[in-house]
């Protein structure tokens, strides 16, 4: 979407953004472009100046301050698992416990360590947000269940960015079987509710998926080894939706000038799909994908309550969530931390989904 | 109107054989020989095989999915994997009347409060008490269902601690029965258990009434002098109605998926409850089960809610 384009600006990707409203000069040279080439030629300085509709989206982004704040957040909640447990662990002297010895911080900070002496404890200088029901630190298994979030959810994004495009491309702008195949296989998802899905599946299969994945390590170690099932089933379950809104948009676009006019100048499909269609998909992918990261926090937090995801000792935050279920009347803290948590989690990612609807996608503003 | 909904059944068909097919294939490719699991120590091959004639596990697979069709419409679900020779049926008839309870509140207090509550946003649209209203269903929508249960039990215990009172947290009283005890029992569980599709039904009502009384068919009836009840109850109402009960189906798998979560944090035994127990005893024809009642509540909804759309949408009969 370079401002270079202008010249060839039928064929340019940039120029008739349906999702971003164009600015007025571009729509104007969208719609008359052949005929006012002279003018276009005298215009060329000024043209550079005027921001693509990608820039403009993300200016209005930018004044949006609840999906700014909302995103600070969420960069936080992204840094502080990868980077958090490096310096956590290195904080704090060797501590004599009656039950381990002498002890470092690296143990006592990590989130599997049991204390048995130290449980329920409050915040502390040595445990920062106190410690759980068998005396291990919770700003530690905090961590952990973020990583644990964080993983889950980019794993998901993946397949359901992929697959959905990929599907919803080729039903949108091919039609046929593939666009029936498609129809059909919503309907059924929209009758087994995703979650159910996913319970069915992790309970079925759960104790193999334990079995198998454990070998792998890293992903399988830590009673982690589930959550590649977990992933698998709640990628089934959310991709239909986002090839659905693919195909919507493709079936817009199909239709375009700049899509017929690249048609009538010869450009294949191949070279259409790729030029042309899919790189105007990126708002309305982004939008539904940020939407689709709270589901899918909210599933494997789910799932793991339920038992069903992250397996002992491992730590997710509905685990931690679940562990800590009973002792609501003697420790509240202990339940309402990865609660509170996970409501922020929750509540920025459905305002900066909101606000990159209005900034990329203004039409759909009441 | 005929052909919509004969079209629509036919959907719906279609659909729930998908569902009983993927629910019945789970269960046969489970890991694992539950014949062996029950008969531990007292394993011997005659009885294994007997066993497994008896579960009608030596058929081929699609026998087995035709018997465990033909079995659904007979409300047999099997037998259990678990509990030697105790029906799926048996299992789950303690907790169905529970879930089925909680349902019906759940989607009533959605109606019943959801709609309503957007439509009086529609109404005062742009001040406080709007503002208000929609930020708290922003909210309670946000939120997952068992965030919000852990939040209201804490509330509970925390009220209970300082003034003695000693309101429930967990367990349910008498089923379909509204005595005192009764009622602080369910209280709780079935306004959080609510909350998110009320929480979104307010929402998309205020949206669609929104929507609609910017038509020119509202300032028409305005303009020729009809009282303002009568626009908004007669005119506006009934269409800001349809695109509501379009989701309207969709709202019942959530109802569906929040049985799962209430019935752990509240301590229901309902089917949801008993499904998870059944998880953790690998009791596979009872999780088969819930999964397949779970699926046709929400086929059965979406039918429901094509029916009510050709009752607010009169366009549908006229094609």
């Amino acid at each position: 979407m370079d401002t270079k384009d202008t010249n060839t600006d039928l064929n340019s990707p940039g120029a008739v953004v349906p999702d971003a409203a164009p600015s007025p000069m571009q729509t104007e040279l969208a719609i008359e472009g052949g005929e006012e080439v002279p003018i276009l030629g005298g215009q060329e300085k000024e043209q550079k100046k005027s921001p693509t509709p990608f820039q403009d989206s993300l200016r209005r982004l930018r004044r949006d301050k609840r999906a700014m704040v909302s995103l600070g957040i969420m960069i936080f909640f992204i840094l502080l698992p990868i980077f958090g447990p490096l310096i956590y662990t290195h904080i704090g002297g060797t501590v004599v416990s009656p039950t381990s010895g002498t002890i470092s911080p690296a143990a006592y900070h990590s989130p599997f360590h049991v204390e048995l002496d130290s449980q329920d404890q409050g915040p502390s200088a040595q445990y920062w947000l106190g410690t759980d029901a068998v005396g291990r630190d919770l700003f530690a298994r905090l961590m952990q269940g973020l990583l644990i979030s964080i993983s889950v959810a980019l794993a998901v994004e993946v397949v359901d960015v992929l697959l959905g495009i990929t599907i919803g491309v080729l039903a949108g702008f091919y039609g046929g079987w593939i666009d029936q195949l498609l129809a059909r296989f919503t309907d059924i998802m929209f009758a087994f509710p995703g979650l159910l899905f996913a319970i069915l599946l992790t309970g079925i299969f759960g104790y193999q998926a334990d079995t198998i994945f454990s070998k792998i390590p890293i992903i399988g170690a830590n009673g982690n080894a589930r959550l590649i099932l977990v992933s698998l089933a709640l990628a089934m379950t959310t991709w239909p939706l986002m090839a659905r809104y693919v195909r919507g948009q493709t079936l817009q676009l199909k239709e375009q000038q700049f899509v017929e006019a690249a048609r009538t100048s010869g450009t294949s499909n191949t070279q259409i799909i790729s030029r042309h269609i899919v790189p105007n998909l990126f708002s309305i992918v982004i939008i539904a994908a940020t939407l689709n990261i709270s589901g899918t926090i909210i599933g494997e937090a789910g799932l793991s309550f339920l038992g069903l995801g992250v397996q002992p000792p491992g730590s997710s935050l509905g685990l931690m969530i679940n562990d800590a279920l009973d002792l609501t009347q003697t420790h509240p803290w202990e339940v309402l931390l990865p609660s509170i948590v996970l409501t922020i989690i929750v509540l920025a990612l459905s305002f900066l989904g909101d606000g990159l609807r209005d900034a990329f996608d203004p039409r759909s503003k009441d | 109107m005929l052909q919509f909904l004969l079209k629509r059944l036919i959907g719906l068909i279609f659909v729930v054989l998908c569902v009983t097919f993927i629910t019945f294939i789970l269960g046969y490719l489970a890991p694992g020989d539950p014949i062996k699991t029950l008969l531990g120590s007292h394993f011997d091959p005659i009885t294994y095989a007997q066993l497994r004639h008896q579960y009608g596990l030596d058929l081929p697979w699609y026998q087995q999915y035709y018997n465990f069709l033909v079995g659904l419409f007979h409300f047999d679900f099997g037998y259990s994997f678990h509990y030697q020779g105790r029906a799926v049926l048996d299992i789950l008839s303690s907790g169905l009347p529970i879930s089925l309870e909680l349902g019906v509140w759940g989607l009533f207090l959605t109606i019943l409060i959801g709609i309503p509550i957007g439509i009086f946003a529609a109404l005062r649209a742009n001040t406080w008490v709007d503002t208000a209203t929609m930020g708290a269903s922003l909210v309670l929508y946000a939120l997952p269902t068992f965030v919000l249960a852990v939040f209201v039990q804490v509330l509970i215990v925390s009220i209970d601690g300082g003034t003695g009172v000693n309101w429930p947290v967990a367990g349910w009283g008498n089923n379909w029965q509204y005595t005192w005890s009764d009622i602080q029992f369910k209280l709780a569980p079935i306004l959080v258990y609510a909350a998110i599709s009320f929480a979104y039904f307010a929402r998309l009502s205020r949206t669609t009434m929104l929507e609609v009384l910017r038509q020119d068919y509202v300032r028409t009836a305005r303009a020729k002098g009809l009282r303002e009840r009568v626009v908004i109850y007669k005119h506006a109402f009934r269409n800001a109605m349809i695109p509501l009960v379009t989701v309207f189906g969709l709202f019942l798998g959530l109802l569906v998926i929040g049985v799962f979560f209430i019935e752990r944090i509240f301590n229901i035994p309902g089917i949801g409850a008993t499904a998870i127990q059944a998880i953790s005893d690998r009791d596979y024809p009872v999780i088969q089960a819930t999964a397949v009642l779970g699926a046709v509540a929400v086929v059965l909804g979406n039918l429901i809610s094509d029916l009510l759309y050709t009752v607010v949408d009169p366009r549908i009969k006229a094609e």
